[in-house]
């Protein structure tokens, strides 16, 4: 096997389905930053595009690549990772190839229908073949019904796989998990006029993807990435995913209770979301603690720099976009005035990258070191490695950027729209001409800049990092879950 | 059921909750860091940093008038992040001594 | 060799998290029992569809510490009393209009969306209408051409045309009339209402 050559033969089955959601997924990516910076210069020069490709089709566009960019992130990272965790080849890799390209051409569609066609008049057929017209799960009915199939392959991959091979600890907690994600997808796919009813179960799919179901995922892949990257001990890693979802599940389904203040839902909600929003932290202080006394009494080796740069720039971003960013407008007593203003944006912004950008990015850089032969990707890389460090730098810088200047104009408009002019229309316009105000919207496009600067990097660096190495990378063993023990029986 | 934020202490608020947040978290970290590099020095740096945690939490309770019901929440917040740092502590150690017992056999984790 | 306490071991932990999200799961299901017999439309909190044969007023209710919508005396929408039936119908046009122009990811409703233009909440009672007497007629006027009837307050942000046919403008007024007499605890703050200002 050569090193440093991307050769597929260095890749098992899943990992060569897993690349190719990867390969989509960076895609996307490019996709939502290119509609972010449309919708972002709509703010500064409102006659741009008026009419033609309006602000709520970019700023669609711009959301829904998000979320299926993420979600193709973790996809291929579960194919990564299932051969090596189960120990024998993907049960249905025909399949699943079947289904990744039956979703990305969904995507395709899907994305080309909002872009040219837009919209619809208020009938059924729109909500079928159109745009369903609910935030973040905009797809019509028709991809929705093909994304629960494509859902259903993925999970009946993973399921029969770790059945026909063995458990593990992680494996149970990723498949009970991959259910639960799919199953509140449902409470997203049907239609009722009563908009109070509507948001209740939309809060269903958005808010315990993101603040539930994503969190787990993301902890089995990190679970199995500290065995892989660090070499850490199965049973210690185990034993906290358990602690984790305990931790994340523990405040986060009632955390949902933070949505439930001004739909029309009984005012129990506000003890309930505000109580469940004070714990939310918690497990990011668990992680805090725990990863102070890993790095301390281990003297780990890393064979991947980027990947562990994105990492802890992950253990940051999600502190700061989720935690502080989320408490500081979360109790019902300042989020009256904050509740559907920019400090949402910046904090969807900060929250977003850092919590699911961030280790999606990790690990594309572990998947193309394996591509590329295990090829050497700790110091003394070609150039220095600039690229991913200037990436690494630009993305973060730009994505703080955008952060602090909405979270500027977020201040601004909570204080003279909400506050000061009693939320009417002529409020918010006096809000959304304040120079302050302004002065955010064109900090926010220039830090938009940034960041598809660090994105363009990022994809140049993903394409030549590690080509034309010799060195090898040394690479920890994973352990094997113990046959017949008590992790074998997770899954059941 | 609430009272909402008045407006000359909305800066405090934000500040104020992004505070109890921060400095909760560095408590955590000191008192971690203190203990798993056996430098008790650093141990009165992390009450410190929990003693601005409880000021916060503090003005963040005037700041936002959390009374009644809201009490519980404050003092949840006041004892669940005095008391975390040490359940996490322990249950780190607890879990890692089949490690330390273990010893160097995997030679990745010993250190 | 293993001397794992057992309040550390991975098997308790793992029964911890089972316990713990079953019984987070058992309680959010009960809650939505209750929450979603108390938000049906008919009920104290969200109001019959019918309620847009009402006037609609935004009080503050000093129990509640909060302000509360009041239905008031019959004020038919374009002076039409319509049965329930045909309330909700319409309504309901109106609401699938909403989704199908992808209203939300410009506007906030309920202060869900996307935040390029107002929330329309209590879009119905905005004293930017106007008064009473003058606000079905604007609102039509503007909905029907928002390029050339737009209300941009300096900002230069106007609406796009949304083609929308005078079947379907009758219906979104009809939704958000409705919308408007939803009880939001309190949201949006301090707002006056068009009664207060005509």
């Amino acid at each position: 096997m050569a090193i440093g050559v991307l050769d597929s033969a260095n890749l098992n089955g899943g990992q060569k389905l897993a690349v190719k959601y990867f390969t989509a997924a960076v895609a996307l990516f490019v996709a939502q930053i290119l509609f972010g910076i449309l919708a972002g210069l709509q703010y500064l020069m409102p006659e741009f595009l008026y009419n033609v490709l309006d602000f709520n089709v970019n700023r669609m566009v711009h959301i829904n690549a998000m979320i299926v960019w993420m979600l193709f992130g973790f996809i291929g990272a579960v194919y990564w990772l299932i051969e090596d965790e189960a120990g024998i080849e993907v049960v249905g890799l025909k399949l699943g190839n079947l289904a990744f390209w039956l979703f990305t051409s969904a995507v395709t569609v899907v994305v080309v229908v909002y872009l040219f066609i837009q919209t619809g008049p208020g009938t059924d057929t729109t909500r079928w073949l159109i745009n369903e017209g609910r935030e973040y799960i905009e797809a019509p009915r028709w991809a929705d019904i093909g994304i629960v199939v494509c859902m259903l392959i993925f999970f009946y991959n993973a399921a029969a796989t770790f059945m026909k091979g063995r458990w593990s600890g992680i494996s149970g907690v990723l498949v009970l998990d991959l259910v639960a994600l799919a199953g509140l997808y449902l409470a997203g796919m049907f239609y009722v006029t009563n908009i109070s009813v509507d948001q209740y179960w939309w809060w269903w799919v958005i808010h315990l993807w993101v603040e539930a179901t994503w969190e787990v995922l993301v902890g089995c892949i990190m679970a199995w990435g500290l065995m892989k990257t660090l070499g850490a001990r199965r049973k210690i890693v185990t034993t906290w995913l358990y602690i984790e979802v305990a931790l994340m599940f523990g405040s986060g389904i009632l955390g949902l209770g933070h949505h439930y203040f001004w739909i029309g839902t009984p005012e129990y909600w506000f003890s309930i979301g505000g109580f469940f929003s004070a714990l939310e932290p918690i497990p990011l202080v668990a992680m805090v603690v725990h990863a102070v006394y890993d790095s301390g009494v281990h003297r780990f080796k890393n064979a991947n720099h980027p990947a562990l740069a994105w990492l802890i720039a992950h253990a940051f971003g999600n502190f700061f976009g989720a935690g502080v960013w989320g408490f500081m407008h979360t109790l019902p007593q300042i989020n009256l005035y904050t509740h559907g203003t920019q400090w949402t944006s910046s904090h969807g912004h900060l929250a977003f990258f850092g919590a699911y950008a961030t280790i999606n990015i990790a690990v594309f850089y572990l998947a193309i070191q394996k591509w590329r032969g295990n090829v050497w990707m700790a110091g003394g890389l070609a150039d220095n490695g600039w690229k991913w460090k200037w990436s690494l730098a630009l993305l973060n810088i730009g994505v703080v950027g955008m952060t602090m200047a909405l979270l500027i104009a977020g201040y601004e408009q909570s204080f003279i729209e909400r506050a000061v002019g009693g939320s009417t229309w002529s409020g918010y316009f006096a809000a959304q001409t304040n120079p302050w105000f302004m002065q955010g919207m064109w900090w926010r496009q220039l830090f938009g800049w940034v960041t598809a600067a660090g994105v363009v990097l990022l994809v140049w660096d993903l394409v030549t990092i590690g080509r034309g190495e010799t060195r090898a990378a040394e690479m920890p063993e994973v352990e094997a879950p113990e046959p017949g023990g008590a992790a074998a029986t997770a899954g059941a | 059921m609430i009272e909402p934020v008045a407006l000359e202490n909305f800066f405090i608020a934000f500040f104020s909750a992004a505070m109890v947040i921060i400095c909760g978290a560095l408590y955590a970290l000191l008192f971690a860091y203190a203990r798993v590099h056996r430098q008790p020095r650093l141990m009165p740096l992390a009450y410190g940093a929990y003693g601005l945690h409880f000021i916060s939490v503090m003005v963040l309770a005037y700041a936002m008038n959390l009374n009644g019901f809201w009490q519980i929440v404050v003092v949840a917040m006041l004892v669940g992040y005095l008391l975390a740092p040490h359940g996490i502590w322990y249950l780190c150690q607890g879990t890692h001594t089949a490690e330390a017992a273990g010893g160097a056999g995997d030679g990745s984790s010993s250190g | 060799m293993n001397n794992t306490p057992w309040w550390a071991s991975e098997d308790v932990w793992r029964k911890i998290a089972v316990w713990i999200t079953a019984f987070m799961f058992v309680v959010l299901i009960f809650l939505t029992f209750d929450s979603v017999s108390k938000i049906t439309a008919g009920s104290e909190r969200v109001p019959p569809y019918s309620v847009i044969n009402k006037r609609i007023g935004y009080e503050f209710n000093a129990e509640r510490n909060m302000q509360v919508p009041v239905i008031g005396e019959q004020a038919p929408l374009f002076g039409q009393a319509l049965t329930e039936e045909e309330a909700e119908a319409l309504v309901t046009h109106g609401k699938k209009v909403v989704q199908g122009r992808n209203c939300m990811n410009c506007h906030t409703l309920l202060g869900n969306g996307a935040y390029f233009a107002p929330d329309l909440t209590k879009a119905w009672l905005d004293p930017a209408w106007g008064n009473e007497a003058s606000r079905e007629t604007l609102m039509t006027m503007f909905l029907k051409d928002p390029t050339n009837n737009a209300r941009t307050f300096g900002s230069g942000r106007k609406m796009p045309n949304m083609n929308l046919t005078d079947e379907e403008t009758r219906a979104v007024i009809a939704f958000l009339k409705w919308m408007s007499s939803i009880d939001t605890n309190g949201f949006p703050y301090n707002f006056k209402t068009i009664q207060q200002e005509g």
